[in-house]
């Protein structure tokens, strides 16, 4: 069974994915919107996103709007592939067979 | 370290959240342009109603067209797609021959009865609009609804300016209300 890809996996990138994913290609998000639907600080969403970018999961682009400095991200292509891997990875984990093997593996922990 | 069964239900059911508040983020926020949009044109059409009340149709018809144009061109700089400029023509179009419609059902109207058709069809959609999707647009919508029909009822003679006010104006701080979400 496949791992979920460990960068993904952090709560709060976990959310940035998925709030870029809702994006249609050649779509950007601001900054200060994804904040929003992120719930997090300034600081605590700027570290996730150049975690993302460095991974090449993250673009961002950096310019200014009515004279103020904005920035925007999207998911690139590879941030595509990869949150869709993940997201088949967790249902996997969740696929009866599997969740049987960890209950029965769980209990076999607990008798020994 | 592959997570367990729990945290991956949790995972996906994160996803699910944040997936469902950035549709409402992005929808409150093309709605949020096109509300200011139309608050602005009802509120030039009612305020040259008030001034020019034997022209209202050609006011109403340059009023309408110029907000159309406005209105396609905001919605496709909003991300939509090309397609968007026939469902903008559609949902017009539809509140047109929907007040059409009862105007010749109910002929004949006076000018003040003709004016509340829209505004009140436009509250009724808000409410439905809210109470299937969004709640905010329920809110939006009573308060459209109510404005209006306060104004035909106890202010008939000044109509034209309270609804410049009360339906421009509420369109107009709607959509500013939700930009600021």
């Amino acid at each position: 069974m496949q791992t979920p890809d460990e960068i993904i996996h952090q709560p709060v990138r976990l959310k940035i994915m998925a709030a870029l994913n809702t994006l249609e290609t050649g779509q950007w998000l601001e900054f200060v919107a994804l904040r929003s639907i992120v719930q997090a600080t300034d600081g605590n969403l700027g570290a996730h996103l150049a975690t993302l970018e460095t991974a090449g999961y993250v673009l961002l682009k950096k310019d200014f709007a009515a004279r103020k400095p904005r920035t925007r991200a999207c998911l690139s292509r590879a941030g595509r592939e990869a949150f869709n891997r993940y997201v088949i990875a967790l249902q996997a984990i969740l696929m009866p067979q599997n969740v049987d093997a960890e209950a029965w593996e769980s209990k076999r922990d607990s008798h020994e | 370290m592959q997570p367990t069964a729990e945290e991956a239900a949790q995972a996906l059911r994160d996803i699910a959240r944040v997936k469902h508040r950035a549709a409402g983020f992005q929808d409150y926020r093309a709605e949020s342009g096109q509300l200011i949009l139309w608050g602005l044109a009802y509120v030039a059409g009612f305020a040259l109603t008030a001034c020019f009340r034997d022209h209202i149709l050609p006011i109403w018809i340059i009023v309408i067209l110029a907000a159309m144009t406005m209105g396609i061109r905001l919605a496709r700089r909003s991300g939509a797609g090309s397609a968007v400029a026939w469902r903008y023509i559609g949902v017009i179009g539809t509140i047109i021959l929907f007040s059409l419609a009862l105007n010749l059902v109910f002929w004949p109207l006076t000018p003040e009865q003709g004016a509340m058709l829209a505004p009140m069809l436009l509250a009724a959609l808000y409410i439905l609009r809210g109470i299937q999707l969004r709640p905010r647009y329920t809110l939006i919508g009573l308060m459209l609804g109510t404005l209006c029909m306060f104004g035909y009822l106890f202010l008939l003679p000044v109509f034209w300016a309270w609804m410049a006010l009360a339906c421009g104006g509420t369109l107009i701080l709607s959509g500013l209300w939700l930009r600021g979400r």
